[in-house]
């Protein structure tokens, strides 16, 4: 077998992979922006139960997580009798996301909380109402902070996406599966090879677009940046 | 203009304001000084409601607010004509030195842009940035910093100035620009109060000074009769460590 004969099929199955991963991604970030604001917010019962949620996104190894969306979802949708729609793949997508947006929201939180104290009360004393504060002062600010955290958990999620094959979703894992047992499991090694390749490939981009972002966000970065700076205030 | 009435507060098990009153009129420059830990600070942050007393009273012209049942129509209205100055600056990291200034009138008191850009560059004059305006927090030094949060606050066209120990945290050589700003902003008649540890600027800019130790106002007076004679035991002791210090 050589390399012209299986790229092709990988690639086939590489827009799924990357579907579950954008599905995930997208839905995780609002999740997890939900669960931060009220870990924040302390609200009876909500809180709580965000607290929850994050703790078991953070806990339960992946895969199992993904078990659990797989087996478990459809038995909550027919309690509300709707009728089952959990295909493999929704069910990694759903999975992926409450992942990700619970892993995401221990990276947003502590990022808020690193904001210092005081730009929380300067803008109070301006006036700054609680949503004027947080998207014009403390938000930018916890969003440069949350960089680094945030490319982490992005590289996280490429990798869980290769779990997905346990619970049957047809992505570049389990594609690269079907290829070598076709071939009566000769080629495993090379096979890996290349979606260590594939994989490492899509986490450059990721990386390469969270470093974008980071050095984009100016001047008002950390110590270490201010050093760096070519411009310094001479009194 | 200003009144304070009995204002009390704890953290915890500790008592850190018990029942202080203090009261200044339109063009007053009011000192408060003390010692470390008596609650100048907290007494400052009291009024824009930064802290939040358990009990006691503010009366800002016809502004009146019970502690007790605070309401954030009537928070707002006081923080709209208060500015603060703070020990650590507090500039907004994440905006250049006129969008500090221009953000707050744009954003609470909803003025244009072109009119913000008007009033901050004006202010930023006045502390003597004009040359810094598009810099960076991160560029500038304590005393540059401190000198845009002054600009930020006299942008918002206050009743009262709030220095909360505007020259604390800056290295000797940044103390003198930060107290010529605000010797300047006091001369033009704006009601300041001042928490400092700068007891020959105190005595020259104010007209009245308090003394707190532990929690209440122990001694308050002209600037002469306070410094020069101390009837309080507790604030001789203290004007003459403050001397010997110095």
């Amino acid at each position: 077998m050589n390399l012209s004969e299986m790229l092709p099929e990988l690639i086939l199955a590489l827009p799924l992979t990357l579907a579950i991963m954008f599905v995930a991604l997208i839905a995780g970030f609002f999740l997890a922006v939900l669960a931060t604001t009220f870990r924040i917010r302390r609200v009876p019962v909500i809180s709580q139960l965000a607290d929850l949620y994050v703790s078991y996104a953070r806990s339960v190894p992946v895969v199992l997580q993904l078990f659990v969306a797989f087996y478990g979802l459809p038995v909550l949708v027919a309690l509300f009798e709707i009728s089952d729609f959990f295909s493999p793949n929704v069910a990694a997508m759903l999975g992926l996301s409450l992942y990700h947006g619970g892993y995401l929201s221990e990276v947003m939180r502590p990022a808020y909380l690193a904001v210092d104290r005081g730009q929380h009360d300067a803008a109070d004393s301006l006036g700054y109402g609680f949503r004027q504060k947080i998207f014009r002062v403390v938000g930018p600010q916890a969003v440069h902070i949350a960089l680094p955290g945030y490319g982490n958990a992005l590289i996280y999620l490429i990798h869980n996406v290769a779990l997905v094959m346990y619970i049957g979703a047809a992505d570049v894992m389990a594609t690269a599966h079907l290829v070598m047992q076709r071939h009566y499991n000769q080629y495993q090694f090379e096979t890996y090879l290349l979606l260590a390749v594939i994989y490492s490939l899509l986490c450059l981009v990721a990386w390469l677009i969270v470093r974008f972002f980071e050095r984009r966000s100016p001047m008002y970065a950390s110590a270490e940046r201010q050093v760096k700076m070519p411009l310094m205030a001479n009194v | 203009m200003l009144e304070l009435r009995d204002i009390r507060l704890s953290y915890g098990n500790s008592q850190i304001l018990k029942g202080v009153n203090l009261s200044v009129s339109r063009g007053d420059v009011v000192s408060i000084i003390g010692p470390s830990g008596t609650g100048k600070t907290t007494l400052l942050k009291c009024i824009n409601y930064l802290a939040r007393p358990s009990s006691g009273t503010i009366a800002l012209d016809q502004i009146r607010m019970d502690y007790r049942r605070a309401d954030k129509p009537t928070v707002q209205a006081i923080r709209l004509r208060t500015a603060m100055v703070f020990q650590q600056f507090n500039v907004f990291k994440n905006m250049s030195v006129i969008q500090n200034v221009m953000d707050p009138l744009i954003v609470v008191q909803r003025k244009s842009k072109e009119e913000a850009r008007q009033i901050a560059v004006q202010e930023l004059e006045r502390v003597g940035l004009s040359d810094k305006l598009d810099m960076y927090p991160s560029q500038l030094s304590g005393g540059q910093l401190q000198r845009t949060g002054i600009a930020r606050a006299l942008a918002v066209r206050p009743d009262v100035m709030l220095f909360d120990e505007p020259t604390s945290s800056l290295d000797p050589e940044l103390v003198g620009e930060v107290l010529k700003v605000i010797n300047d902003v006091a001369a033009s008649g704006m009601t300041s109060l001042l928490v400092t540890h700068e007891m020959q600027f105190a005595k020259k800019i104010s007209n009245r000074i308090v003394f707190m130790d532990q929690g209440v106002v122990a001694a308050e007076g002209s600037p002469d009769e306070v410094f020069d004679t101390p009837s309080n035991p507790r604030l001789a002791q203290f004007l003459k460590s403050e001397v010997a210090f110095q």
